[in-house]
């Protein structure tokens, strides 16, 4: 039927919760864009007869005309609302991007993100004076400069500013600085501990 | 009497055995020609749990006698590491836990960055000291160390810094006096009889007057008086020698004989909180709980915990004082500290008063309740209150009011009647929102409980950190677990010394008792924990000691093994003094365990910290007794 493979996407990605970034459907897009493109051709063909003189095919063009746009519509949702979870993924996961992420993103997009992030450093290097701020540090305010976190699982060594090295093993919980710590946490190695 | 040769202990598959900087893989051992790698290996290392003397007498990094302890703990120790990375290795007891607390919240508050290590026992202190030495320089023991000599056995590097926070007693002498490396933060006042350190300690400067003269040379028969005049001198300076030394290994011996504790490290941390004027209502809880941990494991003197309960008091005073007043008392929210004279019924008012009473070792040893007659004992006992046995039988909250109002004096009294005249102690308790009030000795059973959880399995870590957590005032339900689990805990031990009594398994073995757990005996799972199993023991004890009419059995420490890895055929051995009324809790089975296994040859593990309490081979218990049982008569 007209259109369900552009609404398959759509659906696809509205069934993925959590705001992860599932495969780039690249089979699915071209055959709705064959579909699109043999729709089209279909219209051309009849328009181009309704002009001389079948006016009963004036509304099955009319028809095929909407699917396109609903096409149109869906394909187009659909590469937007990727660009947004990729975009929250650098606010997430820094600028290097985990490889199983990688995988799931086309090319376009591989490129896309590479644009964003230039843009967002250069916008954040002109904000804070000097040396730039850092905004995707800090989401959400924070109460102290060091923070009581514990191990979930073994890590190995982890560097820290002053050239010191932690072993991070199961189980052992540190005081450490927070902004060290933010990575780690959103990885799930550390967990803060709240007393 | 010396102590050269040391006890031989097996390996576990993938034990390491630290020779020099490196680990060593040890196969398992399966035989006693197995055990001779151990004797061969060269170098000066031992294995941590031995308590040699050193061999020569080299004087440790110092030369006059002062004692190492820290006299100033907030210059000389705080003020050192606030601005430098410290590790915590913190022992598996409640009052370990509460010392660390106090620490952690301190460090929180001046940004110190510290890492937190669990251990159980030498092997992991050996095992996190290796892993982390290249990162600290500094050091922090709590609860461990401070009985053995650490230097050795861990070897740090020059500039490593150990500070011991510990309980444990006595204290190593090369701990006491070395001046560099090992501060121990331990109060003065804590009866510790270190020996002076003339007597233990000298330089080998005699040695070389000696070689000295005889290099001399002159006439032949000036050099014949001369050299009888130096054979005459050096005889006697030999003598002299002997002599002292034999007087070095008669004080030493004294001195370590006996194992017991000092004061809770706990409140050792609180009141180095204090001195600093950082202490909190909360530090002040965590040590609390920490002296209260002693008490219930009958790890220090009647008087002793009177008198730092006399001491806690005073702070506790300090802090709470606003809730005396009725017009400007805090709002229900705020924690609160009450000092309490309160029975001593272990959960009473977590549980049921009926339950409480037959699972407190006082009350089920008075009243003799695994016995029929003891049962009847304790319907009179109930009745002579008033109480009836609907209301005793139903959570304590649920109990009716005007019951509750004179409960204390009301079972005071009773309890007089029945013999049982030490029912009420003194006690702090802490009340914070409406349903929350507990009391000391709850949080303790509670906390001990969840670190020695068998129900689940996991490394010890894990129980150790939510232990940790659940002294914590923000998770509750933690705590509530812990109490659930200490309430089958203290069940099992109550139904467990019943079975042991009526089935007469505690023996008089001569100079001790002994009664050992079988397979297949029910929650045995709980006892392969050294806690658990101490717990067991004293309560057998006190049991047992009402139970029995042979006097002189009263008067006997006990031995009490149990079952700790099945597919291993190992066995835990824990010993515990002799209950007697003014009993100073001094303990000589750590040293008495060594010298057995060493003189039979038995495969023994002297893991914890604990000196009495060892993990052998199923197959040499039986020898590794009557080698016991001769050096005791």
């Amino acid at each position: 039927m007209a259109g369900e493979r552009a609404v398959g996407l759509v659906r696809e990605l509205h069934r993925t919760i959590g705001g992860s970034l599932p495969p780039f459907r690249t089979e699915e897009l071209r055959q709705a864009l064959e579909e699109m493109r043999a729709l089209y051709e279909q219209n051309q063909a009849d328009v181009s007869e309704a002009k001389s003189g079948r006016t009963d095919l004036i509304f099955l063009i009319r028809f095929r005309h909407c699917c396109l746009l609903r096409n149109q519509r869906c394909i187009l949702a659909y590469l937007y609302d990727r660009l947004l979870r990729i975009r929250a993924l650098r606010w997430e996961y820094g600028s290097v991007l985990p490889n199983a992420i990688q995988f799931h993103m086309s090319a376009e997009e591989v490129e896309w993100f590479n644009r964003y992030k230039k843009s967002l450093a250069a916008y954040m290097k002109s904000v804070g004076g000097e040396e730039g701020l850092d905004l995707t540090q800090d989401i959400k305010p924070p109460k102290s400069l060091y923070i009581e976190v514990r191990c979930l699982r073994d890590y190995g060594e982890f560097e820290i500013d002053d050239g010191t090295t932690i072993l991070l093993k199961k189980n052992s919980q540190h005081f450490l600085p927070r902004w060290k710590c933010e990575q780690l946490i959103r990885q799930g190695v550390l967990e803060h501990i709240l007393s | 009497m010396g102590w050269a040769v040391c006890p031989i202990r097996f390996a576990k598959e993938g034990d390491r055995f630290f020779i020099g900087q490196s680990a060593v893989r040890r196969r398992p051992i399966i035989s006693g020609a197995d055990l001779a790698p151990s004797l061969s290996r060269g170098g000066p290392r031992q294995p941590p749990f031995l308590r040699c003397l050193p061999a020569a007498f080299p004087s440790p990094r110092r030369s006059c006698s002062a004692a190492m302890f820290v006299s100033d703990c907030r210059r000389e120790f705080y003020d050192v590491i606030v601005s430098q990375r410290v590790l915590l290795l913190v022992a598996s007891d409640v009052d370990a836990l509460c010392a660390c607390k106090i620490l952690q919240a301190l460090f929180q508050c001046d940004h110190v960055p510290y890492t937190l290590v669990p251990v159980s026992g030498w092997q992991e202190l050996e095992t996190a000291f290796l892993e982390h030495k290249d990162q600290f320089k500094y050091f922090v023991f709590i609860n461990c160390g401070a009985n053995v000599d650490l230097l050795e056995i861990l070897q740090p590097e020059e500039d490593t810094v150990f500070f011991v926070c510990d309980s444990h007693r006595p204290i190593n002498v090369v701990n006491v006096y070395n001046d560099t490396q090992i501060k121990l933060l331990v109060k003065q006042d804590d009866d510790l009889d270190v020996p002076a350190y003339d007597d233990i300690f000298r330089d080998d400067e005699d040695e070389e007057e000696d070689s000295e003269n005889e290099s001399d040379g002159s006439e032949p028969s000036e050099k014949r008086r001369r050299f009888e005049e130096d054979v005459i001198e050096r005889t006697m300076k030999r003598r002299q020698r002997r002599e002292w030394e034999a007087r070095r290994r008669e004080i030493l011996f004294d001195y370590e004989q006996y194992e017991y504790h000092g004061t809770s490290s706990a409140m050792v941390m609180f009141d180095l909180a204090w001195m600093m004027s950082k202490d909190l209502n909360d530090m002040l809880w965590w040590a609390i709980v920490g002296l209260t941990d002693q008490w219930v494991q009958d790890k220090i003197t009647q008087m002793k915990y009177v008198t730092d309960i006399g001491i806690l008091q005073r702070h506790v005073s300090r802090h709470n004082h606003r809730n005396e007043d009725e017009e400007n008392s805090l709002s229900i929210d705020c924690m609160r500290i009450a000092f309490e004279y309160d029975l001593r019924l272990a959960l009473y008012q977590h549980w049921s008063l009926y339950e409480s009473l037959c699972n407190t070792s006082y009350t089920s040893a008075s009243l003799k309740l695994w016995s029929v007659q003891g049962q009847k004992r304790l319907q009179e006992f109930l009745a002579d209150m008033g109480l009836p046995l609907k209301q005793v039988k139903q959570k304590f909250n649920s109990m009716d009011m005007s019951l509750k109002e004179n409960l204390r004096e009301m079972i005071e009294e009773s309890a007089s009647k029945f013999g049982m005249k030490d029912l009420r102690v003194q006690t702090f308790s802490i009340h914070f929102g409406f349903k929350n009030k507990f009391s000391a000795s709850d949080i303790v059973y509670a906390a001990v409980s969840l670190m020695e959880n068998v129900e689940k399995e996991g490394p010890e870590a894990a129980n150790f950190i939510k232990a940790l957590d659940s002294l914590s005032r923000g998770n509750l339900d933690k705590l509530h677990q812990g109490l659930n689990l200490a309430k089958k805990q203290l069940r099992a031990i109550h139904q467990t010394i019943a079975s042991c009594i009526c089935t007469n398994l505690v023996i008089s073995q001569g100079p001790f008792l002994y009664c050992s757990l079988m397979e297949g005996t029910p929650d045995v799972k709980l006892f392969s924990k050294p806690v658990s199993l101490c717990l067991l023991s004293k309560y057998l004890l006190k049991s047992f000691v009402c139970s029995t009419k042979n006097k002189r059995c009263k008067l006997l420490p006990l031995i009490m093994a149990a079952p700790m890895d099945v597919e291993q055929g190992t066995v835990i051995m824990v010993g515990i003094p002799p209950e007697t009324e003014s009993s100073d809790k001094k303990n000589f089975f750590g040293r008495a365990f060594e010298k057995a296994a060493d003189s039979t040859n038995s495969r023994t593990l002297h893991n914890h910290f604990d000196m009495s309490i060892i993990e052998l081979k199923t197959e040499d218990r039986s020898k590794f007794l009557d080698a016991l049982i001769s050096l005791l008569s």
